[in-house]
C-alpha cells in the first residue's frame, strides 16, 4: 500500500483524541474525589476551612498532572509538524502508539493521586493541627504515584521523536512487524502503569489517613509508605523495559 | 530478517503485540495488589507501632508473592519477543 500524508494525519489525529479522551476520565474522577472529601471535611470542621481549601486545591492540582501530560501529547500530535511522509509507516504507527501510551497511562496515576488527596482532606478535617505534615505527606504520595505517568510520558515522547525512519525496499511483512511492535510498546507501558499508579495511590491514601489518626507515628508510617510504594513500582519498571525492547530491539 | 514474507511478518507482529499486551495487563494486578498490601501495612503500623518489624516482614513477603504474576508476564513477554 502506498503511503500518503493522509495516513500519517489519520494516525496523529486518532492518537490525539485517544490520548486526551482516555486521559481525562480518571483525572476528572480523581479531582472529584478530592473535592468531595474536602466538602465533607468543611462540614465536619468549619473552623479549618482555610486549611482544607488549600489542601484540596493543591491536591487537585497534583492529581491533574497526568491529564496535563495527555493534553501536551495530543497538542504535539496535532500541531507538532508530523505531516510528512518521511518516516513511512513506522511514523504512522508510532504516532498512534504515543496517543495510546499516554491516554491509557494516565488512568492509574490520576486515580491514585485522587484517592491520596481525598484521604488527606479527610485527615486534615480530623486533625487540623497537623495539617501541614499531612499535606506534605499527600504531596509525596501523589508524586510517587505520578512516577508511572512519567514513564508513560517518556515512552510517548520517545515514540514521537526517536523512532527511526522506515528504510527503503523493505518487504510488507517486515514493515507490518515493526509497526505493530511500536503499537505494542504503547499498549505495554499504557496498561502497565494502571496497576502501579492506582496501588501507590492507595498506599499514600492510607498513610495520609493514618497520619491524621496517629500523628505521633509519622516517621514509621512514612517509611512503610516508601517501602511499599517502591515494591509496587516494580511492575511499571518491567513494562517500561518491555516497551523499550519493543521500540529499540525489534 | 529484513525480507520476510507477509505471513511470517503477521505471525511475528502478533507475537510482539501479544508481548506488549501481556506485560501491560500483567502489571495491572500485581501493582494494585501490592499497593493494597502496603496500604494496609501503613494502617497496621500506625495502630500498633510496637509490631512494626513483624508487619513490615509480612508486607514484604506478601508483596513478593503477589509480584510473582508480574514476573510471569515479564517472562512470557520476553519469550514472545525473542524466541518466536
Amino acid at each position: 500500500m502506498e503511503l500518503s500524508v493522509e495516513y500519517i494525519r489519520i494516525a496523529a489525529y486518532l492518537g490525539a483524541g485517544i490520548s486526551v479522551g482516555l486521559g481525562a476520565i480518571t483525572t476528572g474522577i480523581g479531582s472529584g474525589i478530592i473535592a468531595g472529601e474536602g466538602a465533607l471535611g468543611v462540614m465536619r470542621q468549619p473552623k479549618a476551612n482555610d486549611q482544607l481549601f488549600r489542601t484540596m486545591l493543591i491536591g487537585q492540582a497534583a492529581a491533574q498532572t497526568a491529564g496535563i501530560f495527555a493534553l501536551v501529547i495530543s497538542m504535539l500530535l496535532i500541531y507538532g509538524g508530523f505531516d510528512i511522509t518521511e518516516g513511512g509507516w513506522y511514523r504512522a504507527a508510532a504516532l498512534l502508539a504515543a496517543g495510546l501510551a499516554m491516554g491509557i497511562g494516565a488512568f492509574g496515576p490520576s486515580l491514585g493521586a485522587g484517592y491520596s488527596g481525598g484521604e488527606a482532606c479527610k485527615s486534615v478535617a480530623r486533625m487540623p493541627k497537623h495539617g501541614n505534615a499531612i499535606m506534605g505527606n499527600m504531596l509525596i504520595g501523589q508524586a510517587l504515584s505520578q512516577t508511572s505517568a512519567i514513564f508513560a510520558l517518556v515512552v510517548a515522547l520517545l515514540l514521537l521523536y526517536s523512532v527511526p525512519n522506515q528504510p527503503i525496499g523493505l518487504s510488507v511483512g517486515k514493515i507490518l512487524l515493526k509497526s505493530i511492535s511500536l503499537i505494542g510498546a504503547g499498549m505495554a507501558i499504557g496498561l502497565g502503569t494502571i496497576g502501579p499508579g492506582a496501588g501507590i495511590g492507595y498506599v499514600a491514601g492510607k498513610a495520609n489517613d493514618m497520619m491524621g489518626k496517629f500523628p505521633k507515628e509519622r516517621s514509621k508510617i512514612m517509611r512503610t509508605m516508601f517501602l511499599g510504594a517502591a515494591v509496587s513500582e516494580s511492575t511499571a519498571i518491567y513494562s517500561l523495559v518491555v516497551a523499550f525492547l519493543l521500540i529499540f530491539a525489534v | 530478517m529484513d525480507n520476510i514474507t507477509l505471513a511470517q511478518g503477521i505471525v511475528k507482529a502478533a507475537a510482539l503485540l501479544g508481548a506488549g499486551m501481556c506485560m501491560g495487563m500483567g502489571a495491572l494486578g500485581p501493582g494494585v495488589g501490592e499497593g493494597f498490601v502496603a496500604g494496609k501495612a501503613c494502617e497496621g503500623i500506625a495502630r500498633s507501632p510496637e509490631n512494626a518489624s513483624l508487619i513490615t516482614r509480612t508486607m514484604l513477603v506478601g508483596q513478593a508473592v503477589s509480584e510473582s504474576t508480574g514476573i510471569y508476564s515479564l517472562v512470557i513477554a520476553l519469550l514472545l519477543i525473542f524466541s518466536t
